[in-house]
């Protein structure tokens, strides 16, 4: 593939024109990557329309499992939108309307009979502004397993004999754990977790995300409220966590995808899929000029 | 006095101007305090106020910082200290000025001098315009100290001349005699010295502020303070002139020590015995008995409570689920306007209209013969409380953002589940914030009572509405039954309205009717505060369930 790109390189540079506009066919082949192993998400032709503005256009990528996958671009050119399509959080909001597939281990997620509850299960989401419940952080962690009856506390429960404080416990230790927050916070989890510095409170969203066991983590923008130190343990802690999740990361950092991502994609306005390739590639000679001058800072 | 290396930006030591101006702000707020004071007659304009007539005291004190005032402007113009005032006071104060002594020369010359309505008009106009542009057009530092100054020399004069004096009074004589108005100088002198000191104060300081921006921010801020300081005041006047009437008939016969009190039973185990309270207050325990020396309230105290209990029991399920379904469920469009606009009406419907609702709707279909009831009166009120609790509901969970929301169900949690976890709990302190100011104005409601639920305002201490021993059971339809919420009892407002308008209270054996009228307003206010304070503490339980420390 490398090789293909290499050669059609001039003439794909010369065949984008100022106004953006680029050959259907090359686009394809930029955006068209291929790695080794089963793809996780597959994205095939998504539109996505909020009333009259087509805010998404045919964007088709495949994404693989237990890596980092950046979306990158200017304010505006959809990359939140696509990410929500990826577990359905647009269905919230009315004006948007989807054509296409998405497929989560090949089974397609817009179809009717779809179960939201096992589909958000399987494909969490971490927002950009951090977002803890005002409840005690023990209640966060354990509020999405309670809710859907994987755990049961109480007094009934008590009563009844089937108490799960035990492993509400442990899962509240293993969340905390996998989110690199236990050891700073082990000793209140009984207070409000509004008492958390923001880049805590981002770090307790990610582990309320992780107990419900998911296989991807989607995040919009997480680092994007916090200060540097903070934003280092985030990143930190997404490579940590493609060992055994498949993370997209949507960021407006263009060091931030280049120092934690494996893939990145380039959405630019208009909101399409420009350039879809590992990141050394897309960072080091990307094939079409409009990414170049984006990371190189002379557009958007 | 200020030195000529001066910044404008630093402002130098406090100079002598600076501080007779800051005294005469001072000053000015202690009238205005004064003239409050005298208007609820804490302060008698017919005694004496510092060892002279009250009246000579107020305008001697007027005339000194009229005078002070316009000094203020005339160093000012003079330059002997350096202010920064800009070129006119404004159109809004010259309107001020123009009213104010416009007025005052309407009224002198149609009534002092005699000149009739023509003459009074005439006069009014003349002293206005002049008014109008002695404010307006010269610089802001004489154009509003000297209108302002003027004013409280005239009233300051009018009062140590004696041309109003203690028993002065002022019948106008065009009123047609039946509806002829009076004037006291008890009514008048006030508001006059009211009026004058806030204008003065508002000149001083502005003065103290140099004029100008500074200045003027300086004038508004002592209105604004002086307003809201008076807001205070004037509830404080309030609470403490019921406490102080009502004291005295409320702990009539008050006893404290071992076994004064009244007995009550426990019983336990089939055992009873008694327990003797160590307090006896008869005007709080007491029905009306003639075998008791104090009547007392006790029936009614009860029959309030219940009646708040029984309207939030009822209100506030049916308004926080109907806020539920307006916020997290429908559609935001026509039809949730439609609501919001009806519960907007609904709120600030009249309450005898509730009232009369309830006594064509609810009184005759609890009883075989249609009759008022303690349950009418409930739901009657739990009507009137509803609006307001899906008007509050509605603004507190339209309040919690939608984050929350988004993560939970990011997480794949129902939107029931949702809201009943995370929507409401977050928006509970709101709720409960309406929920006590409704029950604020239900507690007081008369009206509604008179139609629905008053039957003898006077009963003995056993007649009271016994609601928790009420309820028997049985096997057949309906199941429960309680006769005591279909009886008419009384409650504390719709006693007051009886004891004082009726006379009812008479042939009960109450003694002193305005007395007993005054204990049940102290009562009704001691019942309401306290559903306060049980609603306050709610809210700040759950408020400290949601927030860090």
């Amino acid at each position: 593939m490398s090789e293909i790109e290499s050669q059609t390189d001039g003439t794909a540079r010369s065949s984008e024109t100022t106004t953006g506009e680029t050959d259907e066919r090359i686009r394809e082949e930029w955006s068209d990557y291929s790695f080794e192993g089963e793809a996780k998400l597959t994205v095939d032709d998504l539109d996505v329309y909020y009333g009259d503005d087509h805010a998404l256009k045919g964007v088709s990528m495949d994404i693989p499992e237990e890596s980092v996958t950046a979306l990158i671009g200017p304010s505006g050119c959809g990359k939140s939108t696509f990410l929500r399509c990826l577990n359905r959080m647009n269905d919230r909001i009315k004006a948007a309307r989807i054509d296409g597939s998405v497929e989560l281990d090949g089974e397609e997620i817009y179809q009717d009979g779809v179960d939201l509850v096992e589909l958000r299960k399987a494909v969490g989401m971490v927002f950009q502004a951090p977002n803890p419940f005002p409840k005690s952080i023990r209640d966060n962690i354990t509020y999405g397993p309670r809710k859907h009856g994987d755990l049961d506390t109480g007094l009934l429960a008590r009563l009844t004999g089937r108490d799960d404080s035990e492993t509400a416990d442990e899962l509240v230790q293993r969340a905390l754990e996998q989110a690199a927050i236990w050891d700073e916070i082990k000793d209140r989890l009984d207070d409000n977790a509004m008492g958390l510095s923001g880049g805590q409170q981002q770090r307790l969203c990610i582990a309320r995300c992780l107990a419900v066991d998911p296989d991807v983590i989607l995040m919009d923008e997480p680092a994007s409220a916090l200060d540097p130190v903070a934003t280092s343990k985030i990143e930190d802690l997404i490579e940590d966590l493609a060992d055994d999740y498949t993370v997209v990361v949507v960021t407006h950092s263009m060091q931030q995808a280049a120092r934690i991502s494996d893939q990145t994609a380039v959405f630019l306005t208009g909101g399409e899929l420009v350039e879809y390739d590992d990141t050394d590639k897309i960072f080091e000679n990307p094939e079409s000029q409009r990414v170049e001058d984006y990371i190189t800072g002379k557009f958007g | 006095m200020a030195s000529a290396t001066e910044s404008s930006v630093v402002r130098g030591d406090t100079s002598t101007y600076e501080t007779i101006a800051a005294l005469t702000v001072g000053l000015a707020a202690v009238l205005f305090f004064l003239g409050l004071a005298a208007t609820v007659e804490v302060v008698s304009i017919t005694g004496t106020l510092a060892g002279l007539p009250t009246l000579t005291a107020l305008g001697l004190l007027l005339v000194i910082m009229g005078v002070a005032v316009a000094g203020f402007g005339l160093i000012s113009y003079r330059g002997i200290f350096p202010t920064d005032p800009r070129a006119s006071a404004g159109v809004v104060a010259g309107g001020l000025f123009s009213s104010l002594w416009g007025l005052i020369g309407a009224l002198v010359a149609a009534e002092t001098l005699g000149l009739g309505v023509v003459g009074g008009v005439a006069g009014g106009l003349v002293l206005g315009a002049l008014a109008f542009f002695a404010t307006a057009l010269p610089r802001e530092d004489i154009g509003s100290t000297l209108p302002a100054g003027a004013l409280a020399v005239f009233f300051g004069l009018v009062f140590l001349l004696g041309v109003v004096g203690p028993e002065w009074s002022w019948s106008p004589a065009n009123f047609p005699s039946s509806q002829s108005v009076t004037f006291f100088a008890a009514t008048v002198a006030p508001f006059a010295v009211m009026a004058s000191s806030l204008v003065v104060g508002w000149a001083a300081a502005k003065a103290y502020g140099g004029f100008g921006a500074r200045g003027r921010h300086l004038g508004a801020y002592l209105l604004v303070y002086l307003n809201a300081v008076s807001i205070i005041a004037v509830l404080i006047a309030l609470v403490a002139f019921v406490v102080f009437k009502g004291f005295g008939p409320v702990t009539e016969g008050v006893e404290i020590g071992l076994g004064v009190g009244p007995a009550t039973t426990i019983g336990l185990f089939g055992f009873g015995f008694d327990v003797v309270w160590p307090v006896s207050w008869p005007f709080l325990t007491n029905g009306a008995s003639l075998f008791t020396d104090i009547t007392g309230v006790f029936p009614a105290i009860v029959g309030t409570i219940w009646l708040v209990i029984g309207a939030v029991v009822l209100s506030v399920p049916l308004g926080v689920g109907a806020a539920i379904f307006l916020t997290e469920y429908a559609e935001q469009g026509r039809f949730t306007n439609v609501v919001e606009i009806a519960t907007n009406a609904l709120w600030s419907t009249p309450s005898i209209v509730f009232g009369l609702f309830g006594a064509a709707f609810l009184v005759p279909r609890f009883t075989p013969q249609p009759q008022k009831s303690l349950l009418s009166g409930m739901i009657t009120l739990g009507f009137m409380l509803l609006p307001l609790v899906v008007i509050t509901a509605r603004e507190a969970m339209i309040a919690v953002p939608d984050e929350y929301r988004d993560a939970s169900a990011a997480l794949g949690v129902s939107r029931w589940q949702t809201i009943r976890s995370v929507v409401l709990p977050a928006a509970m302190p709101g709720v409960v914030t309406g929920v006590i100011l409704g029950v604020g104005r239900i507690a007081g409601e008369t009206a509604p009572l008179l139609l629905t639920m008053g039957g003898g305002s006077f009963v003995g201490a056993g007649q009271r509405a016994k609601v928790l021993d009420g309820f028997q059971l049985s096997l057949s339809p309906p199941f429960v039954t309680n006769p005591e919420l279909t009886q008419a009892t009384t409650a504390l407002p719709y006693q007051l309205y009886q004891v004082i308008l009726t006379g009812t209270g008479q042939t009960a054996g109450v003694n002193d009717v305005t007395a007993f009228g005054w204990g049940t307003a102290l009562v009704l206010l001691g019942v309401v505060l306290a559903f306060y304070a049980v609603g306050i503490a709610t809210r700040q339980y759950f408020r400290s369930k949601l927030t860090y420390e």
